[in-house]
């Protein structure tokens, strides 16, 4: 099954880092949108269908947290999941967007198998036998 | 910079330089770390919460490239722009930072990173690293770098 994937991070070299991982992972990629901060990423939301968001925490306009708080209000946070990938979850803050609804937390630097260990969970993809 | 810190500060550092990049991180005095002729590129990024100060990185600006390949997987040649070194750069910072939070506070600190900003390091600015306590050096597969941190007491 392919998926449509969101990134949103306010670094390009981020969002080039979690797309090379999810193809070196063997995710199953449809379509790749990418967004700088929360509000890009809301109208992202807007025109296109997204199966899967990997987001940032501090970015610039609209961070992380502000972004899934309102995206929970919008009712969008359980139908589209998403992961937090950042250096700044410490764990107060990942408990407390855990609690808003987000499916899983990525502490950078990752590898492309902590990745594809996280689509696998939170997809419900199971693995291909090897 | 107190030892205790410094040796917390460099220890993540080259702990988060060594998976991020591949690149392996050794403290040096700073007379060995020593190139003025070198051009340097800085990243600077403040942070505020449980532990409030800035952290800053600089790196000499010939490898700006490599770390940017490593980072993102590809070779030096494929990075074509100083948009994609330096945000390389800035990224690194970030990941550092959040960590040396964490080791210092503990996991459950509560903080929050600012936008982390480059530029080239003018001659008084270099001057100011090589004498500041708050900088130390290292160096990074051989590449002379200096990691300032300076807290908010």
């Amino acid at each position: 099954m392919a998926f449509n994937i969101l990134l949103v991070d306010d670094s390009a070299t981020v969002r080039a880092v979690i797309s090379k991982a999810l193809t070196l992972a063997g995710v199953d990629i449809n379509e790749l949108h990418q967004a700088g901060h929360g509000q890009e990423a809301l109208d992202v939301l807007d025109d296109q269908w997204i199966d899967l968001i990997f987001c940032d925490i501090s970015m610039p306009v609209m961070d992380g947290e502000e972004f899934v708080k309102v995206m929970n209000e919008k009712g969008m946070i359980e139908t589209i999941p998403v992961v937090i990938v950042s250096s700044a979850g410490s764990e107060p803050r990942v408990a407390r967007l855990r609690q808003l609804g987000v499916r899983d937390y990525v502490q950078k630097p990752f590898t492309p198998e902590r990745i594809r260990e996280v689509v696998d969970q939170v997809m419900g993809v199971i693995q291909d036998a090897e | 910079m107190q030892n205790s810190v410094q040796e917390q500060l460099c220890s993540t550092f080259s702990e988060v330089a060594e998976q991020l990049t591949f690149m392996f991180g050794e403290v040096v005095p700073k007379d060995e770390a020593n190139t003025p002729d070198k051009l340097f590129t800085k990243a600077r990024m403040t942070f505020t919460g449980d532990l409030a100060g800035t952290l800053s990185l600089a790196v000499p600006s010939d490898t700006t490239a490599e770390i940017a390949a490593n980072i993102l997987g590809l070779e030096p040649e494929d990075i074509e722009t100083e948009s994609m070194m330096n945000d390389a750069l800035a990224e690194m910072l970030n990941v550092v930072c959040g960590h040396v939070i964490m080791s210092m506070v503990g996991k459950d600190a509560n903080f929050k990173l600012a936008t982390p900003v480059t530029d080239f390091v003018s001659e008084e600015q270099y001057a100011h690293m090589m004498a500041s306590e708050e900088y130390v050096t290292l160096l990074l597969d051989e590449n002379p770098v200096f990691l300032g941190l300076k807290l908010e007491s």
